[in-house]
């Protein structure tokens, strides 16, 4: 069977990448990657913990889900009548796992032996569901572990507090495994609602990247799928209540047993939400080019603040750009929260009044293209990050052209625009006791 | 496809080991600097690669060496201190881009070693001394480190664990020594010790990437050809234990949700013993794996733990299980492990377990094979061990264990602390 591809071609990277379509309407992608011993194979879903609220067209009434379905759902996918899914992947050699985020569910593999056969079992197993009962019940049992150690954790902490304070009604407020409250609502009936609704291949993708010959990887996904006999879905529409610009509070804190306190200084992107495609990945490497500038290692202010002793090497700066919802997070351990902010906010300011110069800006562009080349050696990274951004109707490849694009005027309106101390919210771990 | 190094002796008896590979888009050079671990040094090894990183004599201050990094193509150099068995080793890692995807007429390789060489032998020095304000600095922030250690609960647990388990031995030594370590240091004496170290101590340099064989030699033979001790030092080797006779059981109570066990095994197995293969089965069919026996157990079958594996230091021959679990599940996730152990004992491994665990390993052996830092610390454990296992090597003793080696495992392996982090009473409990 020979299908027809589009060939996506990266002179940078000096890769081909083969894009098919199969049916009914999915997304396959493979890359062949000569001279490595590893395959890897990841079938994701646009199911994340923010998919809350939901129908299918043409039906009218919206379900809401508790907190923490798409992450029991990844986890209850492992299971099946035949039993324990791991075994069926040990069997063959191959090392198996998933995760859910915000946005989406993803279920890998990766092997060096027997690819045919470890993909017939990653394509078979998330294409069926078993949920009952009693399977549900020992679950929450594991997931409420999860949840614990979670909430020991103090940047998984500092993360989702900083969230709840910059949000009022997103979901991304929610922790992704839920609650132990929330997930003991969890029914072996809303499990197949959602897998009924989101588990169709139109909502899927798969990304394949090895020593692979695309036509065959094409074949066994084809053959797969029509052995289903899927129905057309309709449309699936989510529902997302209104943010408001403001956040919801200034400042959040907790205290845990940590040696030093965590601070994280967040900003709320409130025009994030009217971009898509091209022009969202165009804000995201402006705003890693503003970060990176304003609090990078080569910077003076990180080496002030590190010789001041208010900072350690892990303090740094993030930016998370999705359809609906962005922000910025900055931060680390210190031993001073208060003035670590007011130099933070400080540098904002200061980058606003005096600008900056042509040689940073050339500067920090070589970084992001050196570090974007580098991490090509790791297959995980390819995968993983091109569905993620095809999810995001973007393009992983795009990233040497747009750098290429980019003015440092716009680097420097951004930051103007985006790091407003109006909609900044902290984060604050507090030593216990 | 060959995996191979290509090794050489530079005249002031460096080892450089080179690979040459198209398969990576990237140049990636690792220098390996060789110590005992004991307890009077540990601190001070801690602090060497953090000062040296921060400032040379060509690079003065941290913030131009990044810049410098930067227009490189944000090349990564970093630093490390690695703790393997009882070797104490410091670690300077460079990586770039190569050339080739730049689209420039640059040399990435060289320009990586002479920063690289930069850093470790020309240092920032005042009257003959290490920068004062950089050795304050970096105390500061170590000493940070190790109060850190608390931070993340799991770390924590295992760490108190082989301390305890260790104590009195090289290996009880934490990886960047003890808070009052750093207030003795001063930047002569620290000079002065990196002097002898650079001079005596064994020395690795690793290059991976699409290179020409010559380029490398000139290269490496250009930026460090300095002069060292004719004679290196010969390291101890790691010591084995037996386990002691009655189990030492500790507790700690914490302000925490979960409660974390860590029980410690001696195996009396070390790196290059015959039985080291059938080692490394033994703990994959336990719980290595997503399809082992404490994961299938402990987690899918009794709904206990969210993580639980065993893990082991194939150099000091020891062998961890942790766990993550309710304080009030303690005694029957207990149970549910030592049955797992005393089934091993008794052989009650199924063709299939055997089977699938030694693929496993195979797999994850094979993929070391496509990263260029995992080959560096794939070979680099085999000169710590004492011995350079081939992929090949490891691969056909796994195939080879027999269940008759495995009983053999499980008999010497011996219990000899446990350790466990609990919620402390009245305290944050939501236990059920």
């Amino acid at each position: 069977m020979t299908e027809l591809f589009k060939l996506i071609e990266n002179k940078t990277l000096q890769e081909k990448l083969y894009h098919f379509r199969v049916d009914p309407g999915m997304d396959l992608y493979v890359l062949p990657r000569s001279g490595y011993r590893k395959k890897y194979a990841i079938f994701s879903t646009r199911f994340g913990s923010i998919d809350n609220k939901f129908r299918i067209e043409p039906e009218q009434q919206f379900t809401d889900l508790p907190d923490g379905v798409a992450h029991f759902l990844e986890h209850k996918l492992f299971e099946d009548k035949l039993g324990n899914v791991f075994d069926r992947f040990a069997a063959l050699g191959a090392s198996a796992n998933a995760y859910t985020s915000f946005t989406q569910t993803t279920y890998l593999f990766s092997c060096t032996d027997r690819f045919a056969e470890s993909f017939k079992v990653l394509l078979d197993f998330v294409q069926e569901p078993y949920f009952t009962e009693q399977t549900v019940q020992k679950e929450q049992g594991i997931i409420g572990q999860e949840i614990k150690m979670y909430d020991d954790h103090p940047h998984w902490r500092v993360f989702f507090n900083l969230l709840e304070s910059l949000y009022q009604a997103h979901p991304v407020r929610n922790d992704i495994a839920g609650t132990v409250e929330s997930i003991a609502r969890i029914t072996p009936e809303l499990l197949y609602r959602c897998y009924n609704t989101f588990y169709h291949p139109s909502n899927m993708a798969v990304f394949v990247v090895g020593d692979l010959n695309p036509q065959q990887v094409y074949s066994l996904t084809a053959e797969n799928l029509a052995a289903k006999n899927y129905s057309p879905l309709g449309t699936i529409v989510r529902s997302f209540p209104a943010e408001p610009s403001e956040v919801l509070k200034r400042r959040a804190e907790q205290s845990l047993v940590v040696s030093e306190p965590l601070v994280f200084i967040g900003y709320k992107d409130i025009f994030v939400e009217h971009l898509e495609g091209r022009e969202l990945m165009r804000r995201e490497i402006l705003m890693e080019l503003v970060l990176d500038i304003l609090f990078g290692t080569s910077e003076r202010l990180y080496n002030d603040l590190y010789h001041d002793d208010l900072i350690d090497e892990n303090f740094g700066a993030e930016y998370t750009a999705e359809s609906n919802y962005g922000y910025v997070m900055i931060g680390g351990e210190t031993k001073d929260p208060e003035r670590l902010c007011e130099r933070i906010i400080g540098a904002i300011e200061a980058m606003n009044n005096e600008g900056i110069n042509e040689e940073q800006f050339e500067r920090h562009r070589r970084k992001i293209l050196g570090g974007y080349i580098r991490r090509f050696n790791s297959l995980e990274f390819i995968a993983n990050n091109f569905l993620a951004y095809r999810f995001r109707e973007t393009d992983l490849f795009e990233l040497p052209s747009l750098l290429q694009e980019i003015r440092l005027e716009e680097v420097l309106a951004l930051a103007a625009e985006n790091l407003e101390t109006q909609r900044h919210a902290v984060s604050l771990i507090l030593p216990a006791g | 496809m060959k995996t191979d190094y290509l090794q050489y002796s530079l005249p002031n008896g460096i080892k450089l080991h080179f690979m040459p590979t198209q398969k990576f888009k990237t140049i990636s050079i690792g220098l390996f600097i060789h110590q005992e671990l004991n307890s009077e040094l540990a601190a001070l090894n801690a602090l060497l690669p953090s000062v040296l990183e921060k400032g040379c004599r060509l690079y003065p201050d941290y913030l131009t060496l990044q810049r410098k990094l930067e227009n490189l193509f944000g090349a990564d150099l970093s630093t490390d201190i690695i703790k393997s068995g009882e070797r104490h080793t410091l670690a300077f890692s460079m990586e770039t881009a190569h050339d080739r995807y730049l689209g420039e007429n640059s040399n990435l390789l060289r320009e990586s070693l002479a920063i690289l060489s930069a850093v470790l032998t020309d240092p920032l020095l005042e009257n003959g001394a290490f920068s004062e304000k950089y050795v304050k600095q970096e105390k500061s922030q170590l000493v940070k480190d190790i109060k850190a250690l608390l931070n993340d609960k799991a770390t924590y647990a295992t760490e108190r664990c082989l301390a305890e388990m260790c104590t009195g031995e090289r290996f009880g030594v934490f990886r960047l020594g003890k808070i009052e370590d750093y207030d003795k240091i001063n930047p002569t004496e620290l000079y002065q010790y990196y002097k002898q170290l650079l001079a005596c101590n064994p020395v690795d340099i690793y290059v991976v990437g699409d290179l020409n064989k010559q380029e490398v030699l000139d290269a490496v033979g250009r930026f460090f050809n300095f002069s060292r001790d004719k004679k290196e030092i010969n390291l101890p080797a790691t010591e084995q234990k037996a386990a002691r006779t009655e189990v030492l059981s500790l507790e700690e109570q914490m302000s925490v949700n979960q409660a974390k066990l860590v029980l410690g095994y001696r195996t009396a197995i070390g790196f290059k013993d015959e039985l080291h293969c059938a080692l490394l089965v033994y703990s994959g069919i336990l719980g290595g794996f997503p399809h082992s026996k404490l994961f299938m157990k402990v987690r899918e079958e009794a709904g206990l733990a969210y993580y639980i594996h065993s893990r082991l230091e194939r150099h000091k021959g020891l062998m961890l299980i942790a766990a993550g679990i309710n304080y009030a599940d303690q005694q029957q996730a207990r149970a549910i492990i030592e049955l797992q152990l005393s089934d091993l004992t008794e052989g009650k491994i199924s063709d299939t377990e055997l089977e699938n665990t030694k693929r496993g390993l195979v797999n994850q052996l094979l993929s070391r094979q496509d990263s260029p830092s995992q080959m560096i610390s794939f070979h680099l454990d085999g000169k710590i061990g004492g011995y350079n296992y081939s992929f090949e090597q490891l691969i056909e003793g796994i195939e080879k264990v027999s269940l008759t080696e495995i009983t053999t495992v499980a008999e010497r392996i011996k219990l000899d602390t446990t350790f466990l982090l609990r919620p402390a009473e009245g305290g944050e409990q939501s236990d059920d």
